[in-house]
């Protein structure tokens, strides 16, 4: 699998939360020569079910992003925005869009001129809903092609930066995706028990809606949840950032401490460098909710540094999404009948 | 040459060479003896097809952009940049960028908004606070790839889109520097100095030398400028409005058109059926404000393309006010 032009491809979909079709279908046909069965279920989650005798594991990455939608078409023709998920303002002015009416319509958001900024405009940032998308048509015309509720997708590409680093909106959390299928890729190498299902997720950023739907259905003894955190930048708490170069295990309540343990001992004995990070509560990923699917489910987290999250430049290494997926083919492979054993003691 | 691949050019104000070196093939390309002067301007002379004596008649449109340099690298490898030209810092935030004449790939992040306080979130990001992210680990990497003054431009790509509306950076003043290559294809009564300028976002500086040089009669500014025609913005601070021709304008902050000047070019785009239209705002100022004063004082009028979003790496023209452009600046040509 081409890693990069997987990441630029998936990366260029649009999928809010709530609005994962494309992605799903997308993902679902490059899991599919790795896994028995791909299924999308009515919450538009991926599942790739890998058959196994073993112990039934939930991979689980989401494929939605942060997004807008248009709530306005003002007289001037220019369109009001309001947000899916957390979206922060300050990345918008001068920033391109794709706004999905009923043709996919190229945009810009407009910014004042540094001529003309008062001392008052300097000081402040600008909110969104004093920003506009500037599509270039009549308001006529656009009233004919956009609806309010159509959704406004970022559009700035994607580039590869030095020492295997790669910068595209939606690395949170499609890089966990595509960390997923190179997982069932590698598995095919490798003598595996478990019966694994794979799970693109959707509406993690509203709530991690998907994950907690189909943890439901698959019904798994034990659960992984991918995601991105964040990694060191400047201007960034240091208490609150990780490493960008190596792979994250979460530590708190919200995780299963010997589950924990055990990919922490996998770690170690693939040479996977792994991090750690502590949640007190919830950790905000989808592990929040596939822990307490049903009757419970065993979690734990297993995190790609990001830098820039929730900006269109969210800035990943590349290898550490390979040796992340190194990192849980081994997990699977290894997970035998006894995982269980003294759990909880 | 065409507008995207003057656009898609990186000249930040003091490092104008891709664009130079472009454009002096260009114009050798069709025939002409360009030369570059003391300041870096490209220059050509047309001689006018008119009796002698000739009036002699400055073009300037400048060839730089706003952009960043590369003041010094962190630690941990990440570039911290100062900008050439106004270039209002909000606007920079999440935005690709190509560092230097390898154009390596760059992006300027942000704190994520998951670790902002309330505070934060109010806080104006400045320059200073902005870091150049090349992906280099180390100082030492980073310096090595992107030395002190390395020049970096905006990652933004030429597009056309809409209803005859154009999106990219530099239109400010690529579009200029475009009508005067397609200018110079027609013949005048009159003598043109054609200067593809330097460093105007920086001060007009290569404006200043080559109307002292050149000696022209009459100046004539071919530029971009602010227009805020769409949003919360007052009517009365439009500055102009896309699709209604080119700008002319009566004052800007740098110079007061000369009168005569100003009615005549009015006159000749009212004769002429070219959409044209007054710049109802002052603001902001041009290379008229050098030329103008230039040795004992030169006519001068300056002609613009509005320009919304100008200053950022996703600026917007009507296409089809470029054209108003160059059909007044012609016909102008041929009245004088």
């Amino acid at each position: 699998m081409d890693l990069q032009k997987v990441l630029s491809e998936a990366a260029a979909l649009c999928g809010p939360s709530g609005h994962e079709e494309s992605v799903a279908a997308y993902f679902a046909e490059l899991f599919r020569p790795f896994v028995d069965e791909v299924t999308v279920d009515k919450m538009y989650n991926v599942i790739a079910h890998k058959k196994g005798s073993g112990p039934k594991v939930m991979l689980s990455a989401h494929m939605d992003e942060i997004g807008m939608l248009v709530t306005k078409i003002e007289d001037d023709g220019s369109l009001r925005l309001g947000q899916i998920g957390g979206v922060d303002p300050r990345i918008l002015p001068a920033c391109r869009v794709w706004v999905h009416g009923r043709e996919k319509l190229f945009g810009t958001i407009g910014a004042l001129p540094p001529h003309l900024l008062s001392n008052e405009d300097r000081e402040n940032n600008y909110r969104m809903d004093k920003l506009h998308v500037d599509v270039g048509l009549p308001a006529e015309k656009v009233r004919e092609l956009v609806r309010i509720g159509d959704l406004v997708t970022f559009n700035n590409g994607s580039t590869a930066l030095l020492n295997h680093q790669f910068a595209a909106k939606t690395m949170d959390d499609r890089a966990c995706v595509a960390m997923l299928i190179l997982t069932a890729e590698k598995l095919q190498m490798l003598k595996c028990d478990a019966d694994v299902y794979f799970v693109g997720s959707t509406q993690e950023e509203v709530g991690c809606i998907g994950a907690e739907t189909a943890a439901f259905a698959i019904d798994p003894d034990l659960a992984i949840a991918l995601d991105v955190d964040h990694a060191a930048t400047p201007g960034a708490p240091a208490s609150a950032t990780v490493p960008l170069d190596a792979l994250v295990s979460t530590i708190g309540p919200f995780i299963q401490p010997k589950l924990e343990k055990r990919l922490e001992d996998c770690a170690k004995k693939h040479h996977v460098k792994l991090n750690s990070a502590v949640a007190g509560r919830w950790t905000g990923t989808d592990a929040d909710e596939i822990g307490t699917a049903r009757a419970g489910v065993p979690t734990v987290l297993l995190s790609l540094p990001e830098k820039y999250m929730h900006t269109t430049v969210e800035t990943i290494d590349l290898q550490v999404l390979e040796e992340g997926s190194r990192l849980m083919a081994h997990f699977l492979s290894e997970l035998d009948a006894g995982w269980e054993d003294d759990l909880w003691i | 040459m065409d507008l995207k691949t003057l656009t898609e050019l990186n000249a930040p104000s003091g490092h104008e060479q891709a664009l130079r070196r472009a454009l002096l093939e260009e114009l050798k390309a069709r025939g002409f003896e360009p030369t570059i002067d003391r300041m870096g301007n490209v220059v050509v002379v047309k001689p006018g097809t008119g009796d002698a004596p000739r009036k002699r008649v400055l073009l300037s449109a400048h060839m730089d952009e706003v952009g960043l340099i590369v003041t010094s690298a962190t630690e941990d490898g990440f570039l911290k940049v100062t900008t050439a030209g106004g270039i209002d810092p909000r606007v920079l935030v999440s935005k690709r960028v190509l560092v230097g004449d390898d154009k390596i790939p760059g992006v300027i992040g942000a704190v994520a908004i998951h670790l902002q306080s309330a505070a934060d979130r109010k806080h104006v990001l400045a320059v200073r606070e902005l870091s150049v992210d090349i992906g280099a680990k180390s100082k030492d990497e980073a310096e090595g790839k992107a030395p002190k003054g390395t020049y970096i431009s905006f990652d933004t790509d030429y597009v056309e889109y809409g209803d005859g509306y154009a999106c990219g950076k530099a239109f400010d003043d690529r579009v200029g520097i475009w009508n005067l290559l397609r200018i110079l294809d027609g013949e005048y009564p009159v003598d043109i100095v054609a200067a593809f300028a330097s460093e105007e976002e920086v001060g007009c500086r290569g404006a200043k030398g080559a109307a002292f040089a050149q000696e022209p009669d009459i100046g004539i500014i071919l530029e971009g400028t602010t227009c805020n025609d769409l949003g919360d913005v007052p009517e009365t601070q439009h500055v102009c409005k896309t699709g209604a021709g080119v700008c002319v304008s009566f004052m800007d902050g740098a110079s007061i058109a000369n009168r005569d000047l100003f009615k005549k070019t009015l006159e000749v785009g009212a004769a002429n059926g070219i959409p044209h239209q007054v710049k109802n705002g002052t603001s902001g100022g041009n290379e008229g404000g050098v030329v103008q004063r230039a040795r004992g004082g030169i006519p001068t009028v300056v002609l613009s393309v509005p320009c919304r979003y100008i200053h950022s790496p996703s600026s917007v023209i009507k296409l089809s006010d470029v054209e108003s452009q160059l059909d007044l600046t012609k016909a102008l040509l041929k009245a004088l």
